[in-house]
């Protein structure tokens, strides 16, 4: 589909419909990011919060250490168990003691998981170790803790030192503390598991966790727990030196804040959408009484104007532009308007009578002169044709003199002997040209009554005809267009349709009106018992004549009679007079009646199928 | 209306409101802190006091804490006298000599016991005296050697 064939409203549909869905889906995109993003929030927090938790542990197990590994530090036995040991190779001893808090415990044995003591030299190089706790840690202190104590003054040295750092098959976290206090002989490692304290980060957090090696294998239990109330957030405990050494997962309790986020995305996308359908309708509105409505409005009236109802004139009511538009468009109709006025009264102010027959040598135009001259009104004037207003056969001359002089072949002068509407017969000079009906050909002929003492006016009304030819061409056309607006060129309208119809068709209208006709007035005289003159007068639909002091219905009379009926039949008349006696006739059901009924009805859908025929684009 | 009647009850209802507004506007719940210097008296870090007691290992130290948090940890070689105890006979057994070099320490900068002790200590003739402001507290950060009982 082109979008050019859209109209401007279904265009501003099209597009409000989708600023709507867009709003939709904007919406139903915010609402998901938004949940994303507190979610997301959350997971930070809590991510910070377990890391706090995590090194609020650590410190524990720190003091811990520290305590324990400053109570041996200056226990005197050990200090010269130490010293013997260094100096004589005998680490019996020295292995007791520092197996002592293995077996008797110490004061912050439950807190602590304790898996070794190691002694080491105040060069950090290794001197003994329990033979309780763990094994296959190796000799020497944890690289991290020797490198920083290497890299300390004498004065530092004295400072415990701490760290969580990878042994060959877990983590660990040691604290060196000096062996004999402020006057040391070594050095004293606690070497704590830090498993047994990690589960304290839950107690921190208040929230499940989940503690796993960086083998994946899961060192604690945790209760079940559904995964829609709880969101797992993960944070890394790394070593001191930066290496990985936990992964613990909190399972943060989402359930209050996930109903709390779907409430507020309810209201949030509702509010939303509510107020951008309320927005749109509102536009919609605004677009409809101030754009699409004008504009219709004006297309109506634009129609309108070009069919001729040219005494409309534009609606202005709408945005600016609309003023605009409509002030040009109305301006233009009143200069068309005025120049239609100024034809036809240059046609009816021309003393000459001018009338124009079409092929069929009906009238089709005929000015004020031409009525005076004749006699007739303006509805008696449309039904006549050249045989009820000249005696002269006018066709006939014309004929002659297009075979004998072909120059002049469109311009005829000559003396025509005239019909009056009264009877009498009387002479004119014509000129008579041939002229261009509607694609036609046709006659226009100027009339000047022939007086005594005056010449015939030859000259002048050849250029009169020749000044107004081309006027009436211009009216036929708008006549043609507009068969309301100028009452002199009515039958124009007729003639359009009749101009294109074929012979055929014309022939069939012919024989049904005459026959619609004669069925109407059948009826009218056996139901109603009047005459046809009486059809005439109280119809007013056709003409009474008044022939030499008898009332006469001359135009009735010819469609009554197929040979005398007009080539172009008025089918409206004749659809009017048939209505106009059914309705007189309406309370008799008799054959008569119902036969002009249904031949009526026949009139109808020939003339209407004929018309719409017309009416399609070729 | 006899306001002379009132007006005790007023009086004291406006020194109520009075008290109370002072005691609310009051930093209450703010620590005190030991002076910056004491005339006299040499300041030390904690590894300027390691320095002395390497350098003297006779050099009186005078824990001025309570006996319960002397318990807990405690430099090694410290003395527990509290400022409240501390007489100066006492000190004198503890230091004898009155010019040589004495330690004092408490619990930190938010202690005034050391600082109390230390003024008693220079109005009996205590001439050199080294004083640890940071106290317990920094020692503790520091995690230099502790002993506990």
């Amino acid at each position: 589909m082109r979008i050019e064939s859209l109209s401007i409203k279904s265009a501003t549909k099209a597009i409000f419909s989708m600023i709507a869905l867009v709003a939709v889906v904007l919406s139903l995109s915010a609402g998901f990011y938004f949940r994303q993003s507190a979610l997301d929030a959350q997971m930070n927090s809590l991510s910070r919060v377990i890391e706090v938790a995590a090194q609020e542990m650590l410190k524990q197990i720190r003091t811990n250490a520290f305590e324990l590994g400053m109570k041996l530090g200056h226990s005197q036995k050990i200090v010269e168990a130490a010293r013997t040991t260094v100096e004589t190779g005998q680490k019996e001893t020295l292995i007791a003691l520092l197996d002592d808090p293995f077996i008797t415990g110490f004061a912050s044995f439950s807190d602590i998981n304790l898996v070794k003591l190691r002694v080491f030299n105040l060069d950090m190089e290794y001197i003994a170790e329990s033979s309780q706790g763990a094994q296959g840690i190796g000799e020497q202190l944890p690289p991290y803790l020797q490198s920083i104590i290497s890299n300390r003054d004498k004065k530092d040295r004295l400072k415990a030192i701490d760290a969580l750092w990878l042994s060959a098959e877990r983590p660990l976290f040691s604290a060196v503390v000096l062996l004999g206090g402020l006057r040391p002989e070594g050095y004293l490692e606690v070497v704590i598991d830090p498993v047994l304290n990690l589960p304290d980060i839950s107690k921190i957090t208040q929230t499940p966790v989940s503690i796993f090696s960086m083998a994946g294998e899961q060192i604690n239990t945790v209760p079940d727990h559904s995964e829609d109330e709880y969101l797992p957030v993960e944070y890394v405990l790394y070593t001191s030196d930066g290496l990985p050494a936990f992964r613990i997962v909190g399972l943060e309790d989402v359930a209050n804040l996930s109903m709390e986020m779907k409430r507020t995305q309810v209201i949030t996308i509702t509010g939303f959408l509510l107020l951008s359908l309320a927005t749109l309708l509102f536009a919609l509105w605004l677009f409809n009484r101030f754009m699409l409505s004008p504009l219709s409005s004006m297309a109506g009236n634009m129609i309108a104007m070009a069919r001729g109802e040219l005494g409309l004139s534009i609606n202005d009511k709408g945005l600016s532009e609309f003023h605009v538009l409509a002030d040009s468009f109305n301006a233009m109709a009143n200069q068309v308007r005025m120049r239609t006025n100024d034809l036809e009264r240059i046609l009816d102010l021309d003393e000459s009578a001018i009338i124009c027959f079409d092929q069929d040598q009906e009238v089709v135009f005929f000015n004020k002169a031409a009525k005076l001259l004749f006699g007739y009104s303006n509805d008696e004037f449309r039904d006549l044709g050249m045989i009820e207003l000249f005696v002269d056969d006018v066709s006939s001359l014309v004929s002659n003199v297009e075979s004998t002089d072909s120059n002049k072949v469109n311009k005829l002068h000559t003396l025509i002997l005239c019909k009056h509407m009264d009877g009498h017969e009387f002479q004119c000079t014509g000129d008579i040209n041939t002229i261009d009906v509607l694609e036609q050909s046709g006659q226009a002929i100027a009339l000047n009554p022939v007086t005594d003492g005056e010449q015939p006016q030859s000259a002048k009304n050849e250029q009169r005809l020749e000044a107004v030819e081309q006027s009436i061409s211009g009216l036929l056309k708008f006549a043609k267009e507009n068969p309301s607006l100028m009452l002199g060129l009515d039958n124009i309208a007729d003639l359009s349709v009749a101009g294109v119809e074929s012979a055929t068709e014309k022939a069939v209208i012919r024989e049904k009106a005459v026959s619609v006709m004669s069925l109407a007035l059948a009826c009218w005289e056996r139901e109603l018992g009047k005459s046809k003159l009486d059809l005439a007068e109280e119809s007013r639909i056709w003409p009474v004549y008044i022939d030499k002091s008898t009332p006469t219905t001359r135009t009735l009379d010819k469609y009554l009679n197929l040979e005398i009926c007009p080539k172009n039949p008025r089918s409206k008349r004749v659809v009017d007079t048939a209505e106009f006696v059914l309705r007189r006739a309406e309370n008799k059901n008799s054959r008569a009646r119902e036969a002009l009924r249904i031949e009526l009805v026949a009139f109808r859908q020939l003339v209407s199928g004929v018309k719409s025929q017309i009416l399609k684009p070729s | 209306m006899n306001i002379f009647k009132s007006f005790p009850l007023f009086f004291l209802m406006l020194s109520v409101f009075l008290l109370l507004s002072v005691s609310i506007n009051s930093p209450a719940d703010e620590k005190p802190i030991a002076p910056e210097s004491i005339e006299g008296v040499n300041i030390v870090t904690a590894e300027e006091a390691i320095d002395l007691i390497l350098a003297d290992p006779g050099m009186p130290i005078i824990d001025s804490r309570k006996k319960t948090e002397y318990v807990k940890g405690h430099i090694e070689g410290a003395v527990n006298i509290s400022n409240i105890e501390m007489t100066s006979d006492v000190l004198q057994k503890v230091a004898p000599e009155k010019n040589n070099a004495i330690l004092f320490y408490c619990n930190g900068v938010h202690c005034l016991r050391s600082s109390d002790a230390i003024h008693k200590a220079l109005s009996w003739g205590y001439s050199n005296i080294v004083w640890l402001r940071g106290g317990w507290q920094e020692w503790k950060e520091k995690q230099l050697p502790v002993l506990a009982i």
